[in-house]
């Protein structure tokens, strides 16, 4: 089966530095591909490159590669080729985007209501009162109680699940084909995290969207993914299955990630936590 | 609403505290008002002196007249001025207006313009009209008012007589309300550039650094990632976050502005309030200057309060228990 989104060689700098370099990975429908790796190993640049937001307000630049993105009619477009109104009436309609934290993705002066409202009434060509109707689906869809209520609400009289569930359902509001949701969950606490990761996986399945996942948490993958790629240092050092990643990783550096997983019982007879070894990745 | 009630009561008692601190000021102020009366009705000598000062009420223990004081201001009496021996009501509202007109011209041009060019200097801020802009603006701002009145005139009243060199209105124009009016703004631009010049180089500083900021913000990138187009992203997602400090600023800043108004109607003659405080304290007017300086803490008062309502209705964060998360 074509992939619904494919990376290809893809390399993106700042400046004289090279964020991610070479990286290839695809995508099909319906699955979820988990990008893992440390902080600045690149995935969050990835993600934003697929947007094209990384040219936007950073000083990124898309060096190499090719970004093939498979339309609703079934063409495949290379993303990196198109022009900003092109990519306009991609983002957030057909790729769509969940940031790690809540609070500040959201704009603190307009209720969470308008700002879901705002993008499908951009893309869906709805009026208010409709677009006020897709929120208040969406906003049962991602099982936010007493949805009506909550759409007047601004960001900061939320709780931090909320917010996030207010993210997703604007992500899901124009029915991409494509959800990045970069760290979704990092900035929740544990039973939180755990409810996201449900909702995601629910709505993966009533939607059968693509799902690109970016964390440094191999609990997370382990929760959610059907494959993965991991990265180090701008590259890509390992992928496969996530069966294959967790039962007999190949490379030292995805070891290294497995073990840094804390384990009931690690501390056994210590005193403190053992310091471990830090792994260099060589291409 | 029950904080901006709580703050209007606060600021009846800081109006009360003004005029009782303003009234003592100019009681303890060297120079007899007596004395400059009667020397300009030719007769000096001790008796009419004393005679004026009785009627004046000037005679009676510190404590009587600030009591009178409050208790006429309180019925909306500001008194009657030695000057002119007119209700200095009155007086104050014939001046009031040329200099609502001068500070209100100039802070909307200060605002409008230093906002439209912090936001158009925070999109580029490498180019080179971004450079310019700021050269301007540290130039503008370190400009005294007086010489930047003085140098326009130079400019542009005299070598090319684009504008007039000072006064409100031509007194040789006869035509309808619309001449008149057109009139006034044809005499008004030079003065208000000058006193919004200051606050234009300000402002334009203060909403670029503010918008550069908002530009990296997360929710700038949501509005992006939505698919926004970057003018939506940027008028609406950005600056209102962005003028927050802008208002803020303006806000503190109004009380220096009628300050400012002060100096730039003396440069240009325009018949405001300023020029009627600066003749007051020339001639020790005292009621005048009272009247003068309660109407000029009041506004600043009520600016306060109206920021403070703004600034609510920009930021709901400030609208939850009084206190911005």
């Amino acid at each position: 089966m074509e992939p619904l989104l494919s990376v290809r060689g893809l390399t993106v700098t700042f400046g004289s530095f090279t964020a991610v370099e070479d990286v290839s990975f695809d995508i099909h429908a319906g699955q979820t591909l988990a990008v893992v790796g440390e902080s600045g190993s690149g995935k969050s640049v990835t993600a934003l490159s697929i947007m094209r937001l990384v040219e936007l307000g950073t000083r990124g630049k898309i060096e190499r590669g090719e970004i093939l993105f498979r339309t609703p009619d079934g063409d495949m477009i290379d993303l990196v080729q198109q022009s900003e109104d092109a990519m306009r009436a991609i983002r957030g309609n057909q790729i769509s985007m969940i940031f790690q934290e809540p609070l500040t993705s959201l704009n603190p002066v307009y209720s969470v209501g308008d700002q879901v409202a705002e993008a499908v009434i951009l893309h869906q060509g709805l009026d208010k009162d409709a677009a006020n109707e897709r929120v208040l689906e969406m906003f049962r869809l991602v099982r936010i109680p007493e949805a009506e209520k909550r759409m007047a609400q601004f960001p900061h009289e939320m709780s931090g699940g909320m917010r996030q569930r207010v993210m997703i359902a604007m992500a899901l509001s124009c029915d991409p084909k494509v959800l990045i949701a970069d760290e979704p969950t990092t900035a929740l606490d544990v039973t939180i995290q755990a409810q996201i990761l449900g909702l995601m996986r629910d709505l993966r399945e009533q939607t059968g969207a693509a799902v690109l996942i970016i964390t440094h948490d191999m609990g997370v993958v382990a929760e959610v993914a059907d494959d993965v790629v991991v990265m180090n240092r701008a590259r890509v050092v390992e992928r496969g299955s996530a069966t294959q990643i967790f039962e007999s990783a190949a490379e030292p550096y995805t070891k290294a990630l497995l073990a840094s997983v804390p384990r009931l019982g690690s501390m056994a007879g210590r005193d403190e936590p053992a310091p471990f070894d830090l792994v260099e990745y060589q291409s | 609403m029950n904080h901006i009630t709580a703050r209007v009561a606060w600021s009846l008692g800081l109006i009360l505290a003004v005029i009782v601190m303003c009234f003592t000021l100019i009681h303890l102020a060297p120079g007899d008002v007596a004395i400059v009366i009667a020397g300009d009705s030719g007769a000096g000598d001790p008796e009419v002196i004393a005679e004026i000062r009785e009627d004046l009420g000037l005679d009676d223990p510190f404590l009587v007249q600030l009591g009178g004081y409050v208790g006429d201001v309180a019925q909306g009496d500001l008194g009657t001025s030695y000057r002119f021996n007119e209700p200095v009501t009155e007086l104050i509202v014939t001046r009031l207006w040329p200099t609502f007109l001068l500070v209100g011209t100039a802070v909307s041009f200060a605002i409008v313009l230093g906002v439209l060019v912090g936001v158009f200097t925070a999109r580029r801020p490498e180019s080179p009209i971004s450079h310019g802009v700021t050269v301007f603006s540290l130039t503008g701002y370190s400009m005294p008012v007086f010489w930047t009145g003085l140098l326009l005139v130079i400019m542009f009243a005299s070598n090319v007589q684009w504008f007039p060199v000072s006064g409100m209105r031509d007194v040789r124009l006869e035509g309808n309300w619309l001449e008149e009016w057109i009139d006034v703004a044809h005499h008004l631009v030079l003065p208000a550039i000058t006193l919004g010049v200051i606050y234009l180089a300000q402002y334009s500083r203060l909403s670029r650094a503010s918008m550069l900021e908002v530009l990296q913000s997360d929710y700038v990138r949501t509005a992006r990632a939505k698919g926004l187009a970057e003018r939506r992203v940027v008028y609406k997602h950005a600056l209102r976050n962005a003028v927050i400090p802008v208002v803020t600023v303006a806000g503190l800043q109004f009380g220096q502005m009628l300050s400012g108004a002060l100096l730039v109607e003396t440069v240009f003659n325009w018949p405001g309030l300023g020029r009627l405080a600066a003749d007051s304290v020339f001639q020790r007017d005292a009621p005048v200057l009272l009247g003068i300086l309660i109407l000029s803490s009041t506004l600043v008062v009520i600016i306060n309060i109206l920021t403070d309502v703004v600034y609510r209705l920009i930021d709901p964060r400030i609208r939850v228990g009084g206190a911005s998360q």
